[in-house]
């Protein structure tokens, strides 16, 4: 296996060999594949400079030219301390090929490694005078002033290569670095702007180095990147920066109104990888929706469907799933997209629809995948509280009710001494409607409450709005867990509105201190008043919780919220 | 030690039921759970008219403050570690350390305190604004106009960060005059110098630094970290002389201006090289690491707090007082003085062993005090301009922030005659 070093060395010799002209690349052709230098590149990656060093000179003795030895006598002389040997070398190949860039690159570069500043701006001017016209000089000098955190000397260079060939867009990619490093971020994005219509690939670079902007000045690099003519390539940039700065829908909305052409396909192909890699569901299914108006792709419509459901729209994902269904083979829909589909129509609350889904596609379905996604559409019944359909279906199947999902039917019903019995933590214990389950059976003596059995099921349906107002009306039924169920209505009412979970965490603080709920219902109250702007009331709360309950695991989050409404620390936005 | 160790074990345990007690005491050792908090607690005991000791060398010079309902609060809600203690363990206390090096200094009065910068710096950008915001301590921003007008006499204690005092802003002409901040650093100090009569920048720092040189003679007490240590000296010793670069007052650096510096203006440095390149972001030899000349700088190391008599030197104790003594070194505009640039009479709080620098100086001057640090922020080693604010929440043990809030806080301490 190749150690990093010779990965590098590899890719260092690759990229050689892609960046030579093709006139010199002829040239070069015997040198570079021959023994000599293979002899030399292998003694370098064992680490045998001094041979290596040998073995290159051997190689530039019969072509004094060859940029690939040249490369490898400045890697190995490097390592030997003694770079200072490849100058003389380096000009016996300028003066054979004056106007070959690498060569002049390899000598500036060679100097500035001995420190002979001097002599590195004597070596830029001569290849200068050499060569007026070309931009390359003023570049590769400019790029060992920037290494050095030359920037205003750097800066110079770059301009004066402006002026002398009469343009600055062969310095766009160098002036966009430059300006990063000097906190010039407008101008910065404005020469990425021009870098990348010319150099697509530059892109990345470009969101490399706009990223750490702050927050303040992020409007006015929206404004350069967005401002017309629309260029795929500044959108792209756009919409990389708004993904790494935590706003992927602002980035989705920075390039979907570009004309879509096969660039900008290629743009919401690839910002939806982003969008998922950064796990923003909505907006990459977004992107791939746009995609498919121009690509019908039956497996970015399987995607976008995942994602969709992913993201918890489960009406767009069961849209989307059909869609991809027919766009594929009925086999091919079976093993990938029906799952999806099965499993939104179950969250959906229609299993009837469901059932009919799997019965269409049986054929194509093998025993365990089957009996898995039997069990996807017993819990659309379940969830719709039918549960004599949700064992019939399972029986029809020859499917048990097993253990957890009868002890989900079982709460679903109200019965739960038989839910305590059943539901147990499980691989899936993160799940927060089972940790809440386990919660509230282990803290009520109660075996029968059917008022929550209601509100978990208004929960497993996701209509947040009944299940807040089922939580709270069933804290009266099990008052040994009371408060645990109205902190869950307050969370799940603070989703839609404040005001209503305002009260339930009053209720809690206020009458019902001891509860364990009590510190996390004062946090979530301080910090709703300080959504709604009223930080002196936010302060006494926040002290309240410090003062009442200092061994709580909250205290640290109360001291900085209150550190933070009093202007103690940075702000972290 | 053992007695100390068992009372402690056992207050700490009765700490969270015990009734209220005659004191707190504040620890400032490894038991303290917000050492940067303390200060705060302590400081604002002391603004609302309560009486504090400071029991240095005491289990990292802890604080004694009266047990009050609101002091409890405070402290609670700080997150500041108190321990109540009786009468009687208090005299247990104070047996144990009338045995050793240490020593109670009462503290009667909140300095009032006063931070150099200008408007429009961010708050974040000094170390000493970042720990008073976080130990809850008020100060007051004054900049250039205030201290012409003579409001320094207002204030106990006067803390400088980073101004350059020659006049050049830092020499961060070289490699930022296009920058926007830059820019706009220029436009306001020019502005203020044209409002307060003064021909250029420089002019105008000379006489602010001559200002603060008064401010110390008088009384004041001085606390100055990062480049306005060097840049202070600088400015008072080169007060007849031009010293800045053609960039900052339209003529170039007197070329014979280190023989005509009048150190004896100074307060802490003495007989130092000026950089007369313009191009060269160093403004003296006085740093001993240079950090922003390449072929120059000189890499981090640690430094060491020096010890001193707790009962004869309380002064330069009280300075020096942590839970830590070897604290790694950060880079600042001025990281270090050179030892051989340093005034016969000045005390050294701490150095790099070894090293040809030190890092934390104090002297007298007339009737007060100046204290200098270098370095720009003891938690953010490399900082550099644009770096992020240091979370004091995150260092709320930082050894080396301790050294800046022990400086806020000596003015408070009652005078005792030194006893050296």
């Amino acid at each position: 296996m190749p150690s990093v070093r010779d990965v590098a060395l590899i890719a260092c010799v690759m990229l050689t060999g892609a960046a030579l002209t093709p006139r010199v690349a002829r040239a070069q052709q015997q040198s570079f594949g021959g023994p000599a230098y293979m002899r030399a590149l292998d003694l370098e990656q064992q680490n045998h400079y001094a041979e290596a060093a040998a073995a290159y000179k051997e190689v530039l003795a019969h072509d004094a030219t060859s940029l690939p030895a040249l490369l490898g006598l400045e890697r190995v002389d490097a390592q030997l301390g003694r770079s200072d040997s490849l100058l003389p070398i380096v000009d016996a190949a300028i003066a054979r090929q004056p106007h070959e860039a690498a060569f002049r690159t390899i000598k500036l570069r060679t100097l500035h490694s001995l420190g002979r500043f001097d002599e590195v701006r004597a070596a830029f001017e001569r290849w200068r005078a050499d060569w007026p016209h070309d931009a390359e000089p003023y570049r590769a000098y400019a790029k060992l002033l920037i290494q050095d955190g030359l920037t205003a000397e750097a800066d110079s260079v770059l301009h004066r290569g402006e002026a002398d060939l009469g343009s600055a867009r062969q310095f766009a990619y160098e002036l966009a670095q430059l300006r990063a490093a000097l906190g010039q971020w407008e101008q910065s994005a404005a020469a990425w702007r021009v870098a990348v219509a010319d150099k697509t690939y530059l892109d990345q670079a470009a969101i490399f180095s706009l990223t750490p902007v702050s927050v303040d000045v992020r409007p006015r690099i929206r404004a350069v990147l967005m401002a017309p003519p629309a260029t795929v390539a500044a959108r792209r940039i756009l919409a990389g920066l708004e993904l790494n700065w935590g706003s992927p829908r602002d980035g989705w909305l920075a390039i979907k109104d570009l004309p879509p052409d096969t660039a900008a396909v290629d743009a919401w192909l690839d910002f939806s990888r982003r969008a998922e890699e950064a796990q923003s569901w909505l907006t990459a299914r977004d992107a791939l929706v746009a995609v498919l108006a121009r690509q019908r792709q039956p497996g970015l419509a399987g995607r976008a469907a995942t994602d969709a459901l992913s993201g918890g729209d489960a009406r767009s994902a069961a849209l989307l799933a059909a869609q991809a269904e027919s766009l594929m083979d009925s086999s091919a829909a079976a093993g990938s997209v029906l799952a999806v589909h099965l499993r939104a129509l179950s969250i959906l609350g229609r299993p009837e629809e469901g059932e009919h889904l799997l019965a269409a596609y049986a054929g194509y379905l093998d025993a365990d995948t089957r009996d898995r996604l039997t069990k996807d559409v017993a819990w659309g019944w379940i969830r719709m509280g039918n549960m004599a359909k949700a064992k019939a279906l399972l029986a029809s199947s020859g499917l048990d009710v097993d253990g957890e999902a009868e002890g989900w039917i079982a709460l679903y019903q109200g019965d739960l001494a038989t839910a305590r019995k059943r539901l147990k933590p499980s691989d899936d214990a993160a799940s927060p409607p089972l940790v809440l389950a386990l919660a509230l059976l282990q803290r009520t003596k109660a075996d029968s409450a059917p008022a929550v059995g209601q509100a978990f099921l208004a929960l497993a349906r996701a209509d947040t709005a009944a299940a807040a107002a089922a939580f709270e009306q069933a804290a009266s039924a099990v008052p040994d867990a009371a408060t645990l169920l109205l902190a869950t209505a307050a969370q799940l009412d603070a989703d839609r509105h404040d005001a209503r979970a305002v009260t339930l965490w009053q209720l809690i603080v206020q009458q019902h201190a001891d509860a364990p709920e009590a510190p996390e219902a004062e946090l979530e109250w301080a910090r709703a008043l300080r959504r709604s702007g009223q930080a002196s009331a936010a302060v006494d709360r926040l002290e309240h919780l410090i003062l009442t309950y200092p061994q709580s695991a909250l205290v640290p989050l109360a001291r900085r919220e209150l550190d933070e409404l009093r202007g103690a620390l940075p702000s972290t936005s | 030690m053992l007695f100390r160790n068992i009372i402690a074990a056992a207050l700490l345990t009765l700490a969270p039921v015990a009734a209220h007690a005659q004191h707190l005491l504040v620890p400032m050792d490894d038991d303290q759970a917000d050492h940067l908090r303390a200060y705060g607690l302590t400081y604002n005991a002391l603004k609302d008219g309560a009486k504090a000791e400071w029991l240095l060398n005491y289990r990292g010079g802890s604080f004694l403050l009266p047990d009050t309902p609101e002091m409890r609060r405070r402290a609670g809600l700080a997150g500041v570690t108190v321990v109540p203690v009786n009468d009687a363990a208090v005299a247990g206390i104070r047996s144990e350390m009338a045995s050793g090096n240490m020593d109670a200094i009462p503290l009667e009065k909140a300095p009032r305190i006063a931070v150099y910068t200008p408007p429009s710096a961010p708050p974040w950008d000094d170390a000493v604004v970042l720990a008073l915001r976080y130990a809850g301590i008020p100060y007051t921003a004054v900049w250039d106009e205030e201290v012409e007008r003579g409001d320094l006499s207002k204030f106990d204690w006067l803390h400088l960060h980073h101004e350059d005092f020659t006049g050049q802003l830092n020499k961060f002409y070289i490699t930022y005059r296009g920058a926007p901040w830059f820019v706009d650093m220029q436009n306001e100090n020019l502005a203020m110098a044209k409002k307060l009569g003064f021909p250029n920048v420089p002019a105008l720092k000379k006489d602010v630094a001559d200002k603060i040189r008064r401010y110390v003679m008088n009384g004041g007490f001085l606390f100055a970290m990062c480049g306005a240590t060097e840049t202070l000296d600088l400015a008072l010793a080169g007060h007849d002389v031009d010293i800045a670069a053609a960039y900052a007052d339209g003529t170039p650096m007197d070329p014979n201006a280190d023989a005509k510096m009048d150190w004896a203006r100074a307060l802490a440095f003495r007989d130092a090289h000026l950089e007369q390149s313009p191009y060269v972001n160093a403004m003296s030899d006085i740093d001993g690491h240079q950090v922003n000349v390449p072929g120059r700088r000189q890499p981090l190391g640690t430094f060491t707090l020096f010890q001193f008599s707790a009962k004869l030197d309380p002064v330069n104790t009280m300075l020096v007082q942590d839970h830590r003594t070897v604290i790694p070194d950060f880079y600042g505009v001025t990281t270090s003085f050179m030892k051989n640039r340093l005034k016969p009479g000045d005390v050294v709080l701490a150095d790099e062993p070894g090293a040809p620098w030190v890092k934390y100086i104090h002297g007298d001057y007339g009737k007060g005090s100046w204290t200098f640090l270098g370095g720009h922020d003891p938690e953010d080693p490399q900082h550099a301009i644009g770096s992020p604010p240091t979370d004091l929440s995150l260092h709320k043990n930082s050894p080396g922030y301790r050294l800046i809030l022990n400086n806020v806080l000596f003015p408070a301490a009652k005078k005792k005659p030194l006893k050296t």
